[in-house]
């Protein structure tokens, strides 16, 4: 029945042509993050995958813990470069060159230029230049100090104290010092991980939609019902094929996508905390990047199974398949218009709707936070539990809501 | 083998779809036939599971249908009127799917596909796209399905709509053939094949059975004797107007008419021999013989 069930979705042409298009799409996205240029000595730029080989080979040479010993050489090595007649030149040739001496230490600059901040929201690329070797040793005090300040004087209205002091714990309570690794792979996987997420969402309820409406608008529905299954496990084979069908894409485009970002890069960096990465440095969540790249992928696809029965849902109550197919775009387009609102109380209800789970390496550095039963936790551990039980939740719903039709 | 209504109606909104039909039917073929209107496509509904009603119960060997659930419709096999399937599915695709929900093993329901497939002639149609098949062919395959896992209850809803003379014969022979060891009800408005194909007949009015019996019980219980008689063209309309007339033919000066009538209608007026559309047109009167719809 399952089989059938799918073959009903993919006979039809324009499903296959969204499936082609879901294809497409995670290619060109593939080609739009491996986008890769590397500066050689002679201060020319050179592309594609040999490029990205030899950037790795260049920040490699950087990797270990960022200790203050560590810390002294990257601002050593900035002075020193800086102090180079190709740096201080007028002649943009000769400061390629210079920057090509630079490219190892570029993700160690970014975290350094981002700790020594004037305050928690700014970002100043040549902050760096401005650092002494003595400055090392605040490195990592100074990431705490700067979030303080932020939470005494600009953020003071938007956390209670016990969420307040929940960050700064988070924040005090990372493993320092933190170990850094060439991670491009999954820096730019992260960067893109999102738009493929909410476009495979996108189609997959465009799939989805009619499987239940459809065998009202073939007028099917009254051999269908009068079945001895038709009311039963016919619907629970709609159901399953559903759920078959988003697994399946979803996997199949996400692990497409990884896997071509991740060996044209390289994976090099999974063990790294989150704070390595320019998108991570904020973030309050002390774990590795392999388990971002986990959370992320387990939202996305607790997001699309979600989002994928709710529109069945639809389908099924509506006997509609444009209504159901408008779902997935009401709820992954409305919250970025309400976003603009500015109110705590908005902020915390946008903080759990269902497209957050769709970017959660987007919202990792994000302080959606949430008092439950006293303690405080983040948002995204929410989301996962919280769409995981509703996608569940959903199944008897829609099971029931489907096999109770009458046909007048 | 019965299957019982027991004091069945439906309303929707204030209107009476079936209004409280008791009936009570075993193996055979009956035919019901009614106007538009009359609730024939929502008691076959209630039959299929597919409407509850609005008050009364439908039982099969003394069980409600609805509570034997998925164990009644094993034994059922329905066309409806409006028949709809997967346009994209092949024949063969579309019956094995059928197939599966109606519960057949794999190997079975190949087994069925095939020789329901041959017996109705669309063996060589197999591999065909459903949206490609001709409407007579839809049909045929609409009996395939309806017949996959040889129900002991087969329901029919205007199995003979728009088809073609030829094709109408064809499928009313077919379901002639069909119609051993099972009990089939149809509903059309198409009055012939009724007379052809059914062994009892149930008028359909309003919501209600209004008569049942064999064609020649209906034929000979109505009260009215049928005539006919040629009358000048310009006194038509008001013949038309005064009595039932079942038929109008032109003739040289005037026209030959049918009528229905306990009395003479005119002096040269002479008896006929009453038919099953006589009967029809008696008790349903001027809506007779329009085109059904779901009601």
């Amino acid at each position: 029945m399952i089989k059938y069930e799918l073959k009903k979705i993919f006979s039809k042409t324009s499903s296959k042509i969204a499936v082609l298009l879901l294809l497409a799409i995670v290619f060109v996205i593939c080609w739009m993050t491996v986008d890769v240029s590397y500066v050689n000595e002679k201060g020319e730029k050179e592309t594609g995958f040999a490029a990205a080989r030899k950037l790795r080979e260049t920040q490699k040479e950087w990797a270990g813990d960022l200790d203050e010993e560590r810390l002294r050489q990257v601002i050593g090595e900035i002075r020193r470069i800086n102090a180079t007649p190709e740096a201080r030149s007028k002649n943009e040739s000769e400061n390629e060159i210079a920057y090509s001496w630079q490219q190892g230490i570029d993700d160690i600059r970014d975290l350094l230029n981002r700790s020594f901040g004037e305050n928690y929201r700014s970002y100043d690329y040549y902050r760096a230049d401005s650092l002494n070797a003595e400055d090392a040793a605040l490195f990592y005090s100074n990431r705490i100090i700067l979030l303080k300040n932020w939470l005494a004087d600009e953020a003071k209205d938007q956390y209670t104290d016990r969420e307040k002091e929940f960050l700064i714990g988070q924040y005090e309570s990372l493993k320092t010092p933190i170990f850094y690794d060439y991670m491009r792979g999954w820096s730019q996987l992260f960067d893109y991980s999102p738009k493929i997420i909410m476009i495979t969402i996108l189609i997959l309820g465009f799939l989805v939609a009619g499987i239940f409406s459809n065998e009202f608008a073939w007028k099917s529905d009254p051999i269908f019902f009068s079945t001895a299954y038709g009311r039963n496990k016919a619907v629970a084979a709609k159901i399953k094929a559903g759920a078959c069908m988003v697994t399946v894409l979803y996997w199949a485009a996400m692990l497409l996508y990884s896997g071509v970002v991740l060996f044209y890069y390289g994976a090099d960096g999974a063990a790294c905390p989150v704070q390595v990465m320019f998108s991570g440095w904020k973030s309050f969540f002390n774990i590795q990047i392999w388990q971002e790249y986990v959370l992320m992928a387990a939202g996305g696809y607790i997001g699309c199974l979600f989002l994928s029965f709710l529109t069945m849902l639809v389908s099924s109550k509506t006997k509609s398949t444009v209504l159901a197919v408008m779902v997935p775009f009401v709820l992954i387009f409305i919250p970025s218009f309400l976003g603009n609102l500015n109110s705590p109380v908005v902020n915390k209800i946008l903080g759990l709707l269902p497209d957050r789970l769709l970017q959660i390496s987007a919202i990792i550095g994000a302080f959606d936070l949430y008092e439950l039963g006293g303690k405080v936790v983040g948002a995204i551990p929410i989301l996962l539990v919280l769409y995981s039980l509703l996608a569940i939740l959903l199944l008897p719903v829609l099971y029931r809501d489907y096999r109770r039709k009458q046909i007048f | 083998m019965e299957l019982k209504l027991l004091d069945v109606s439906k309303e929707f909104q204030d209107i009476a779809a079936v209004d409280h039909v008791s009936y009570s039917l075993a193996n055979g073929v009956y035919g019901l036939l009614g106007v538009n209107g009359a609730g024939k496509t929502t008691l076959m509904r209630i039959l299929c599971t597919l409407l509850k009603p609005t008050s009364g119960s439908v039982t099969w060997n003394g069980k409600d249908i609805f509570a034997m659930d998925g164990e009644y419709r094993k034994l059922l096999g329905y066309l409806p009127q409006d028949f709809g399937y997967y346009p994209d599915f092949t024949v063969y695709d579309y019956l094995m799917y059928i197939a599966s929900i109606k519960g057949l093993r794999p190997a079975v329901a190949k087994r069925r596909t095939d020789a329901l497939l041959a017996q109705v002639g669309l063996s060589n149609m197999k591999q065909k796209k459903m949206k490609k098949l001709s409407g007579g062919m839809k049909r045929r395959a609409g009996i395939v399905q309806a017949m996959l896992n040889n129900p002991r209850i087969l329901i029919l809803d205007e199995p003979t709509a728009g088809l073609d003379p030829n094709e109408r014969i064809r499928f009313r022979n077919l379901i002639s053939e069909l119609s051993e060891e099972r009990l089939v009800l149809l509903s059309t408005h198409i009055v012939s094949d009724i007379e052809y194909i059914a062994n009892e007949i149930l008028l359909m009015k309003k919501g209600r059975i209004t008569m049942s019996g064999t064609a020649e019980t209906l034929i000979h219980s109505m009260p009215e004797k049928v005539w006919s008689c040629e009358v000048p063209k310009a006194m038509v309309d008001s013949f038309l107007k005064r009595y039932k007339v079942a038929n109008v033919k032109t003739v040289h000066g005037g026209a030959r008419l049918r009528i229905i009538s306990a009395n003479p209608p005119a002096e040269n007026a002479c008896l006929e021999t009453p038919s099953l559309e006589d009967v029809f047109l008696y008790y349903f009167g001027e809506k007779a013989g329009q085109e059904d719809d779901q009601i």
